[in-house]
C-alpha cells in the first residue's frame, strides 16, 4: 500500500517535473528566496541585533546580542529631539516630496501623454522620442542640471545659467533643498508616468469613448465618467511607483542637500539619513531600521496597487481591437500647445546636456572666458582624490578602469536579468493563474520596491555576516545586486510578451518534436524579439546609470563610472563630475540608440509592456 | 422621417482612397447592409455617417438635416445625429456594472432617474438579461455583453441605428438567434437599421436593401433578391451566392436587339432576352447559377466530378469540356464518379457580362443550336 503511494509520489514527481515551466517556477521560486527574501531577514535581523565593536560602544551592550536598543532610540529618543530630527521629520518631509513629485509626474507625463496618443497634435515623433530622455539620464542628472541652471552668485554658489543669461538671482530654497528635489524627482519620473498611461491609453479601445459621445455624452462627461476611470489603475500604479521611487530616491536629495544648515533650506531626506547613519560604525542597526521601514511602505504600496488594480471591473476588455482612432482635434491651439509642449520637452532634455558640456568647459562657472578643456584632457594630478585621479576625465586611469567596469558590469547584468525575465515569463505566463505563478511574479517584482539603497544595505548587511565576508567589496557582489535589482524590469516585461503568444505556437513545435531549449529560441525568442531586447536594454542602462545601489558596496578596487563621478563631485571638482556625467549619458543614449534601430527593443515596451 | 442621403461622399487616408464617391439613398425604417470583402470601406462608410470620421468630400444629410457638407464646412458631432452604434467588439465599460452601461445614454439625455429605472429595466427584459444587472462586463459570456450592448444602443430609443459586424464575434448558433432577433427588433422598434457585415448570407437574410462595395466603390444597391438573381457585375455575381455562380468563358454574336448566338462549354446556343441588350460584347462570360444547371436529363452532356451532399440538397461538380460546372441537386444523391450524365440549362435567369468590362449587358434563356 504504501509502496504504491510511494511510487505514485515519484511517478507525480516526475510527471511534474517533465514540463520545463514548472522546473523554472521551482528553480527560480528558490533562487529568489535565497537572494532576496533571505537577505531581507538578514537585514531585519540587523536590525535588532549589535553589529560590530563599534556599535557595541555607543550601545553598551555586547557585540551580537539580541536588542530592541535600534528601533527605541531612533523611534523615540527624546535626547536632543533626537528621534525628531533623525527619524520622523527627515521621513515626514520625504513623504511630502514625494507627494510633490508624483504631482509633478502624473501631471506632466499624463497631459503629455493624452496630447500624443489621444490628439492631433503635430511633431508627436520629436515630443515622444525627446520627452524619455529625462528617464534614460541617471537620475542625479536632472539634479545636477537645475543646480547648474538656477545657482547663482547671490548664495554663494557661482554664476548658473539663468543667472549669466538674465541676471536673475533666486532664493536659495529654489536652488537647494525640498523644492528642487520634488521638481526634479517629478521631472526625472514624468516619462515613466508618460509610458505608463500612454500605454493604457493606446491599448485602451476608442470604441469606448466613441460609444460614449454616440449617446450623447458631452467631451468633460467622457473624460471623467469614461477615460479617466479606465486609465485609473495605470495613474494610481504611476502615483504609487513614483512615489516609492522618490521616497527611497538617495542620489537627488544628496546632490541638492548643498544649503547651510542656518538657512533653514537644510533638507535631509530618509534615505540620506540612512546612508548617513549606515555609514558611520556606531549606527549601522538605526540605519537598518530605516532600511527597513522604506521596505514596509514599498511593500504597503505593492498591496494597494494589487488591490486596486485587482477588482471586478476587470479591465480585460480594454484590448484595442479597433484600428481607428478618432483623434481630438485641436484646432486653433493646436500649433501653440505644440510648441510649448516642445520647447518644454526640449528644455529638460536637451538642456541639461548643453549644462554639463558648458560646466564641463568653464574654469568659472558661467563667465564664458574662462573656458578650458582642462577637465577633459588635463593629465595634471587632482589634490582632492587619494586614489591618484587626474584632473581631466579623460586622462584618468581610474576613470577609465571604472567606466569599463560599469560597462562589464552592465553587460552582465543585463545578460542575467534579461535571461532570468524571459524565463520566468514563460513559467508564468505557462501557468497561468496558479499560486506559484502568482507567487514567482510577485517575488522576483520585490526587487523593484526595495528602495536601491536599501537593497545594497541588504548585502552590505550579508556580506558582514560571517559565512559570506569573502563577498565584501567583490565584483561578483555588485553583479547579484545589480542583476536581482534590475530584475523586475525583464520579468514584466518577459510576462508580458509570452502573454501575448497564444499556447498553440509553442504547441504546434511540441508536436513536431522539437526540445525546449530550441522552442524558446528560435521560435518564441524570434517572435517577441524586440520585446525580449526591451527587457535585456533596461537592465543595461538603469545599471549603467546607477549609483544609490552600488555606493554602499562598490570598494576602492571596484570602483565603478558613477562612484567615481560622485568622488569628484564631493570633493568639489564640480567640471569633472560635469563632464563625466555627460559621458554616461552620452553613452546611455547611443547605446540605446543603436539597440532600438537594430533590434526593435526600447524602454517604452520595457517598462509599459 | 430619418432619410439618409450621401452625395460623393469620398474618404482618403493620405493617399489611400478608402471610400470614393459615394452616393446612396437610405430610406425611413429601411434595413440596408453594407456588404464587401474585408478591407473595402464598410467600417469607413459606416463611420463617417455616423460622423466617428469625417469625410474628405461629399454631403450626408440624415432626415432634413445636413449633418456633413464639405463644401459649406458643416461636421455635426455624433452626439447630434440622434443615432445608435452598435461596435464590432461591443465596447462595453468595463468600470460600470450592466445597469450602469444602459443608463449612462439616457442619463445624458437628462431622463429623470425613475424613467431610466423603467426603460433599463424594459431593456434588459427585452433582451433576457435581467439576472446580470449587476454584474461587469468581464463576467459575462460573449452572447451576453453582445445583449447588453444592444440593450445599450437601444435605450435611447435612436431613429437609425448602426452596426458594424455586431455577430461576427459570437459562435455560429447563437449567430443565428441573434440574427432573428435583430429582424425582430427592426420591426419592433421602428427605426432605420444600417449593418455592416463581410458575410453574404447574413446580408441576404437580413436586408430590405444590401449595398455591395469593393475597394471603397459602390457595386451595387438592390434588394437581396435582385443582387442575387441581376447581379450587376462579376464581383457582385461571384460574391453573393453559395455555391457561387458558375462563370463560363463564352464567344457572342449579335442577331439582333434581343437575341445573339453563343457559344461556351463547346456548344453553341441561342440566347434569348427579353429586353434590348444594354450594349454588346463579342467576349461574353456567361453567369449561371447552380440552381438553374438540372442534371439526368437534357440536351447537354457532362462527367461527374465530385458530388458534395449536405442532406436538403446537393452540389454537383460536373466537367465539361475542360471547364467545372455546379449544379444543384434537391435531396441527397449520390454519382460515380466518371460516371456521364445528361444535364439541361433552365430558366431564364442566363446572365451575359461584359468580359472587359465585366458588367451585366443581358440576362435572359438558352437553347441548344449545337
Ligand atoms: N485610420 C486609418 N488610416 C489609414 N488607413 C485606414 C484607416 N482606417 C481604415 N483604413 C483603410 O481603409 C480601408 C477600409 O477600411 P475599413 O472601412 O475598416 O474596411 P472594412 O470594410 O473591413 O470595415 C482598409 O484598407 C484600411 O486599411
Ligand atoms: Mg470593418
Amino acid at each position: 500500500m504504501t509502496e504504491i503511494k510511494k511510487q505514485k509520489f515519484k511517478n507525480n514527481l516526475k510527471a511534474y517535473f517533465s514540463k520545463p515551466a514548472n522546473i523554472i517556477t521551482v528553480l527560480f521560486l528558490v533562487l529568489l528566496i535565497v537572494a532576496v527574501v533571505i537577505p531581507l531577514f538578514t537585514l531585519l535581523i540587523g536590525s535588532f541585533k549589535i553589529n560590530g565593536n563599534q556599535e557595541a560602544l555607543y550601545t553598551g551592550i555586547p557585540d551580537g546580542s539580541f536588542t530592541i536598543a535600534h528601533w527605541k532610540e531612533l523611534l523615540t529618543s527624546k535626547d536632543f529631539d533626537y528621534a525628531q530630527i533623525k527619524f520622523w521629520d527627515p521621513l515626514f518631509k520625504s513623504c511630502l516630496m514625494s507627494l510633490l513629485s508624483c504631482l509633478v509626474a502624473v501631471g506632466f507625463g499624463g497631459t503629455v501623454a493624452w496630447f500624443i496618443t489621444r490628439s492631433d497634435l503635430p511633431f508627436k515623433k520629436f515630443i515622444s522620442t525627446v520627452f524619455v530622455f529625462p528617464y534614460i539620464m541617471p537620475a542625479w542628472s536632472m539634479a545636477m542640471f537645475w543646480e547648474n541652471f538656477f545657482k547663482n552668485t547671490a548664495i554663494n554658489a557661482g554664476k548658473g545659467i539663468l543667472q549669466a543669461v538674465t541676471g536673475i538671482c533666486v532664493p536659495e530654497s529654489v536652488v537647494y533643498g525640498f523644492f528642487p528635489c520634488a521638481m526634479c524627482l517629478g521631472l526625472h519620473y514624468a516619462p515613466f508616468a508618460y509610458i505608463l498611461i500612454g500605454g493604457i491609453l493606446r491599448n485602451m479601445d476608442a470604441n469606448l469613448e466613441e460609444a460614449a459621445t454616440v449617446l450623447k455624452a458631452s467631451r468633460l462627461k467622457i473624460l471623467t465618467r469614461v477615460t479617466l476611470p479606465i486609465v485609473m489603475p495605470a495613474l494610481i500604479s504611476t502615483v504609487l511607483l513614483v512615489f516609492s521611487s522618490s521616497i527611497s530616491a538617495f542620489t537627488v536629495p544628496f546632490f541638492l542637500n548643498k544649503s547651510s544648515i542656518n538657512s533653514g533650506n537644510n533638507f535631509i531626506s530618509i534615505s540620506v539619513q540612512m546612508r548617513s547613519l549606515i555609514n558611520s560604525g556606531f549606527t549601522k542597526g538605526q540605519g537598518y531600521v530605516i532600511a527597513i521601514v522604506l521596505m514596509i511602505f514599498s511593500l504597503a504600496i505593492i498591496t494597494l496597487n494589487n488591490w486596486f488594480t485587482g477588482k471586478r471591473k476587470s479591465f480585460t476588455t480594454v484590448t484595442g481591437k479597433s484600428g481607428q482612432v478618432s483623434l481630438v482635434k485641436l484646432g486653433k491651439a493646436r500649433m501653440v500647445i505644440a510648441v510649448i509642449l516642445v520647447v518644454i520637452v526640449a528644455f529638460f532634455a536637451i538642456m541639461p546636456m548643453v549644462s554639463f558640456a558648458m560646466e564641463s568647459l568653464l574654469e568659472v562657472p558661467g563667465d564664458l572666458s574662462t573656458f578650458t578643456l582642462k577637465y577633459w584632457l588635463s593629465t595634471e594630478p587632482f589634490e582632492g582624490s587619494n586614489k591618484g585621479d587626474t584632473i581631466g576625465i579623460l586622462r584618468s586611469g581610474i576613470m577609465w578602469a571604472a567606466m569599463g567596469r560599469s560597462l562589464l558590469l552592465s553587460l552582465l547584468v543585463s545578460l542575467i536579468a534579461g535571461t532570468f525575465g524571459i524565463l520566468i515569463g514563460y513559467a508564468v505566463s505557462h501557468k497561468r493563474g496558479s499560486k506559484a505563478a502568482s507567487l514567482l511574479s510577485d517575488i522576483a517584482f520585490l526587487p523593484y520596491l526595495i528602495p536601491a539603497m536599501s537593497f545594497g544595505a541588504v548585502y552590505l548587511a550579508l556580506s558582514y555576516t560571517k559565512g559570506f565576508t569573502w563577498l565584501d567589496g567583490s565584483f561578483f557582489l555588485l553583479l547579484l545586486v545589480g542583476a536581482f535589482k534590475f530584475m523586475p524590469f525583464a520579468s514584466r516585461t518577459g510576462t508580458n510578451a509570452m502573454l501575448q503568444l497564444s499556447g498553440e505556437i509553442e504547441e504546434a513545435a511540441v508536436i513536431t518534436g522539437t526540445p525546449w531549449w530550441k522552442r524558446m529560441t528560435r521560435v518564441l525568442f524570434p517572435i517577441q524579439k524586440s520585446s525580449f531586447m526591451s527587457g535585456y536594454l533596461l537592465p543595461f542602462i538603469s545599471c549603467m546609470r546607477e549609483m544609490s545601489l552600488f555606493v554602499l558596496l562598490a570598494a576602492s578596487y571596484t570602483t565603478l563610472v558613477t562612484t567615481v563621478l560622485q568622488e569628484y563631485s564631493r570633493t568639489g571638482l564640480t567640471q569633472a563630475s560635469n563632464a563625466i556625467n555627460l559621458l554616461i549619458i552620452v553613452f546611455v543614449l547611443v547605446i540605446q540608440y543603436v539597440v532600438n534601430k537594430l533590434t526593435g527593443a526600447s524602454i517604452d515596451k520595457g517598462v509599459g509592456g | 422621417m430619418p432619410k439618409i442621403i450621401l452625395e460623393n461622399v469620398t474618404k482618403r487616408f493620405d493617399k489611400f482612397v478608402a471610400v470614393e464617391n459615394l452616393n446612396m439613398v437610405i430610406e425611413d425604417r429601411e434595413f440596408i447592409t453594407l456588404l464587401g470583402p474585408s478591407g473595402c470601406g464598410k467600417t469607413t462608410t459606416l463611420r463617417m455617417i455616423a460622423g466617428l470620421e469625417t469625410p474628405t468630400e461629399g454631403k450626408i444629410t440624415i432626415g432634413d438635416e445636413v449633418v456633413f457638407d464639405s463644401e459649406r464646412g458643416i461636421n455635426l458631432s455624433p452626439a447630434k445625429r440622434d443615432i445608435g452604434f452598435l461596435f464590432q467588439n461591443y465596447a462595453l465599460w468595463p468600470h460600470m456594472t450592466v445597469y450602469q452601461n444602459i443608463a449612462f445614454g439616457l442619463e445624458n439625455l437628462k431622463w429623470p432617474k425613475d424613467e431610466i429605472r423603467k426603460r433599463v429595466t424594459e431593456m434588459l427584459q427585452m433582451m433576457k438579461i435581467e439576472e446580470f444587472e449587476k454584474r461587469y462586463p468581464s463576467e459575462l459570456s460573449g452572447g451576453q455583453q453582445q445583449r447588453v450592448a444592444i440593450a445599450r444602443t437601444l435605450a435611447p430609443k435612436p431613429k437609425v441605428l448602426f452596426m458594424d459586424e455586431p455577430l461576427s464575434n459570437l459562435d455560429a448558433k447563437l449567430r443565428l438567434e441573434m440574427r432573428t432577433e435583430l429582424k425582430r427588433l427592426h420591426v419592433d422598434t421602428d427605426s432605420t437599421f444600417v449593418y455592416v457585415t463581410h458575410d453574404q448570407l447574413e446580408a441576404m437574410t437580413l436586408a430590405t436593401r444590401v449595398c455591395l462595395i469593393k475597394n471603397g466603390l459602390l457595386q451595387q444597391y438592390a434588394p437581396p433578391l435582385e443582387v442575387y438573381n441581376k447581379p450587376a457585375n462579376l464581383f457582385v455575381a461571384d460574391f453573393v451566392g453559395n455555391p457561387t455562380m458558375n462563370m463560363l468563358q463564352g464567344k457572342a454574336k449579335k442577331i439582333d436587339d434581343t437575341h445573339a448566338e453563343v457559344e461556351f462549354l463547346g456548344h453553341k446556343v441561342k440566347f434569348e432576352s427579353e429586353v434590348p441588350f444594354a450594349s454588346f460584347n463579342e467576349k461574353v462570360v456567361v453567369g449561371i447559377r447552380p440552381e438553374f444547371i438540372q442534371v439526368d436529363e437534357g440536351p447537354y452532356e457532362g462527367e461527374i466530378y465530385a458530388t458534395l451532399p449536405a442532406g436538403m440538397e446537393t452540389t454537383v461538380k460536373l466537367e465539361v469540356n475542360k471547364e467545372i460546372v455546379t449544379s444543384m441537386k434537391f435531396g441527397a444523391v449520390d454519382y460515380q464518379y466518371g460516371a456521364k450524365v445528361k444535364f439541361d440549362i433552365t430558366g431564364s435567369g442566363v446572365i451575359l457580362f461584359d468580359a472587359d468590362t465585366t458588367d451585366r449587358f443581358a440576362m435572359g434563356k438558352v437553347t441548344l443550336i449545337k
